[in-house]
């Protein structure tokens, strides 16, 4: 091995790590470690100012082996791996050092954060030092593509893609395509109508001689890697042929929250007490009536239903608001004389002509009140007999600060987004991530919002995270760039660190070929030693962590790459 | 000198060092002991690395892989679990107090989870004291010397 020269590089970040970390410190107690040619700091590596300093120390220093403090791989590996290769030394001659999202942003204490840097930054310099140059793989693509859900996500993207002339698989688990959108009468902030905007596009998607529809369908099972998926198919409940396909996209979309467990607003036992998508079914069948089947003189629309509650969740749905004015134009519409009470607790207007909607749906005679989310929720209670009502909400109106009632007929709930009830299970036959309010986790939050940690499985729509339609039809044709993009390509690149077997040392014991979950290994009758079909390994490293002989080397993460990590990430704590 | 425990943790990409990456995002603050490596699924864990951490003067140590039955790898966490008993029993027979090894699930949701589990961690190796494999390795190298 010629002998390393390693070249360290820590990112301030901004202020994110400078101000918990003494960069400057670190930066100087690594520079005189074995093999450490020089160490610099920066303020924001992953700039291209930051890069191109990389770039220029590996050619004018003849460095062969890069550390980076700074964010966590999981960001930003890439980045640096890139321009490693630019500057013309192998990507896995590479090492980063999360000293941001596990280091400065958890602690407080300014010297045990300095210290922890140190550490972190001494293990990579340790591994970095047995990194071995690895040889990037391509696999062909498979030009079709697998889209799960045929709501207004899945379906924009399906026509993206086929438009380009792209076979699109489309699977939908209901009986009719549409999603949630099919349920609209109107959208929000032009007031045109959804029914007109769906409808000729599940036509399009339907008559589209290269999407094929499957309603009523499940994803059972899906096997292979990015460019080149198989999956089985399930049409109520029969099995369907075995599909193959290069890449996936999740467009699952939401649940509606369920709103029985606010037991403040009797939803299931005040029969005029109904959902924000139930009211979405009346306007749509054209009448605005009470469960006695007569008008209401008095609705009241409450905001945040199970939104931004620690109770229930804590994020905002972000559409609700608007959708809530939206229906006041349609109730002003259809019952002139009713009292219209929004009944919310902060008003967001976050969107394109979104702010100027709510200052036209402030014309419309209706009453605003507010309420204090955290403190106490209105009170839905039945109204006394001699009232001229149903129903009373018993609320403290927070701007007057005076405790009210207010007589309604008829009480719309905005509910929030939920994630999809169906999530866990995609999650496991897809192989993505989910955030603590069980969306799908996005590879990058900033940088790369429509793809995900695994290659050639994209994200699109309410499935990772509350967005309206325009957000959703965005992310679906941002999802369906990406993919036309690789299939243009016709290859991409995969994951190199396999494992691979020293057949001098295996003896045969075979207890690899029996943890491998993806059928990988198998036995040479003939070299009596095991042998990794590298196309299949996916890299987890189960056989070389069983492998008694020691024979089996997980490539990128061998036993001395980790070892040595081990000694160095301990040596500030003696 | 104050003790200052030194826990070093190993995660598996997926779900666990995701969901420590999640508890820096959403600014948990945790005991600044531990020291994290990365691995790829948590049945690559081999003995070695855990006896090597505690031959280094590692107080304790953490596995933490996906919850069952989330394995991106499908099933590499019942592989960790089961070499995980046996090596519980080894490193108790080494005189190694069980408690200074732990396997637990972390989800890439369970940044908060995390968190407490290293402040919990932290307060029981505190509670013990300082690991004794490197003094001990220490004091036997002296010796043959």
């Amino acid at each position: 091995m010629e002998e390393p020269r390693i070249g360290v590089y820590l990112c301030w970040c901004g202020t994110n790590i400078s101000k918990m970390v003494d960069v400057e410190a670190v930066t100087k107690e690594v520079s005189t470690l074995p093999y450490v040619v020089l160490s610099k700091n920066y303020k924001y590596m992953c700039s291209d100012p930051g890069q191109d300093l990389i770039i220029k120390d590996i050619k004018s220093h003849n460095l062969n082996r890069v550390v980076v403090a700074a964010c966590s791989p999981r960001i930003h590996e890439l980045t640096f791996r890139n321009a490693c290769e630019k500057a013309g030394i192998n990507p896995y001659l590479f090492e980063m050092a999360n000293i941001r999202e596990q280091d400065s942003w958890v602690h407080t204490d300014r010297s045990e954060a300095t210290l922890k840097a140190i550490d972190l930054v001494i293990a990579a310099i340790r591994r970095v030092r047995y990194h071995e140059p690895l040889q990037k793989r391509t696999v062909n693509v498979d030009p079709a593509t697998l889209i799960i859900g045929g709501g207004i996500s899945g379906m924009s993207a399906a026509l993206e893609i086929a438009n380009a002339g792209k076979k699109v698989y489309l699977i939908e688990r209901a009986d009719h395509l549409g999603g949630q959108v099919a349920r609209f009468d109107l959208t929000f902030p032009h007031l045109s109508s959804a029914q007109q905007m769906i409808g000729p596009m599940i036509q399009r998607v339907e008559n589209h001689p290269m999407i094929s529809v499957s309603l009523n369908t499940e994803v059972k099972e899906v096997d292979g890697y990015i460019g080149n998926f198989r999956a089985r198919l399930a049409q109520k409940g029969a099995e369907q042929p075995e599909i193959t396909f290069g890449n996936i996209i999740a467009a699952i979309g939401l649940k509606p929250f369920d709103p029985s467990v606010i037991e403040e607003y009797s939803y299931g036992k005040f029969p005029d007490v109904i959902t924000s998508l139930e009211f979405e079914d009346n306007l749509r069948a054209g009448r605005i009536l009470t469960k006695y089947g007569k008008e209401p003189r008095n609705v009241a629309i409450i905001h945040c239903v199970g939104s931004r509650n620690r109770k229930y969740h804590e994020y905002c749905s972000r559409v609700c608001c608007m959708v809530a004015l939206k229906f006041v134009h349609e109730i002003r519409a259809a019952l002139p004389e009713a009292n219209i009470y929004e009944i919310y607790a902060d008003m967001r207007a976050y969107g394109k002509g979104h702010e100027e909607f709510y200052a036209m749906t402030t014309h419309k005679q209706i009453i605003f009140l507010m309420y204090d989310q955290q403190k106490r929720l209105p009170v839905i209670r039945e109204a006394h007999r001699d009232d001229d009502c149903n129903m009373l909400i018993e609320m403290n109106e927070l701007l007057s600060g005076i405790d009210i009632e207010v007589p309604v007929d008829m009480v719309i709930l905005m509910v929030n987004m939920e994630a999809h009830e169906n999530v866990k299970e995609v999650v496991r036959t897809i192989g993505v991530s989910l955030c603590g309010n069980q969306f799908f986790i996005e590879k990058h939050p900033k940088l790369d919002p429509v793809a995900t940690t695994t290659g050639g499985v994209y994200i699109v729509g309410t499935c990772q995270g509350p967005k309206d339609i325009p957000d959703s039809v965005a992310q679906a044709k941002a999802a369906a760039a990406r993919i036309l993009a690789t299939i243009a390509q016709g290859s991409v690149p995969v994951e190199v660190t396999t494992a691979i077997v020293n057949e001098s040392l295996c003896c045969g014991c075979q207890t690899c070929i029996s943890v491998c979950p993806y059928s990988a290994v198998s036995y040479d009758e003939i070299k009596k030693a095991s042998v990794v079909n590298e196309v299949l390994c996916k890299g987890c490293g189960t056989c070389g962590g069983c492998c008694p002989a020691g024979a089996i080397t997980s490539k990128h993460f061998t036993d001395r790459q980790i070892l040595s990590e081990i000694e160095g990430i301990m040596s500030m704590s003696y | 000198m104050n003790f200052r425990p030194t826990i070093v943790a190993f995660l598996c990409n997926w779900c666990a060092y995701t969901g420590a990456d999640l508890a820096g995002t959403s600014r948990l603050h945790y005991a600044p002991n531990v020291r994290i490596i990365r691995i790829m699924c948590s049945g690559r864990i081999e003995p070695t690395f855990i006896l090597k951490a505690f031959k280094e003067g590692a107080d304790g140590i953490l596995i933490c892989g996906c919850h069952p039955g989330d394995c991106h790898y499908q099933e590499g966490n019942y592989k960790c679990l089961r070499r995980f008993k046996l090596l519980e029993k080894f490193v108790s027979q080494m005189g190694i107090e069980k408690e200074r090894l732990k396997l637990e699930w972390i989800s890439a949701s369970e940044g908060k989870q995390f968190a407490e589990l290293v402040n919990e961690m932290t307060k029981t190796i505190l509670q013990l004291g300082p690991g004794k494999v490197k003094k001990t390795l220490e004091f036997e190298h002296l010796k043959t010397k």
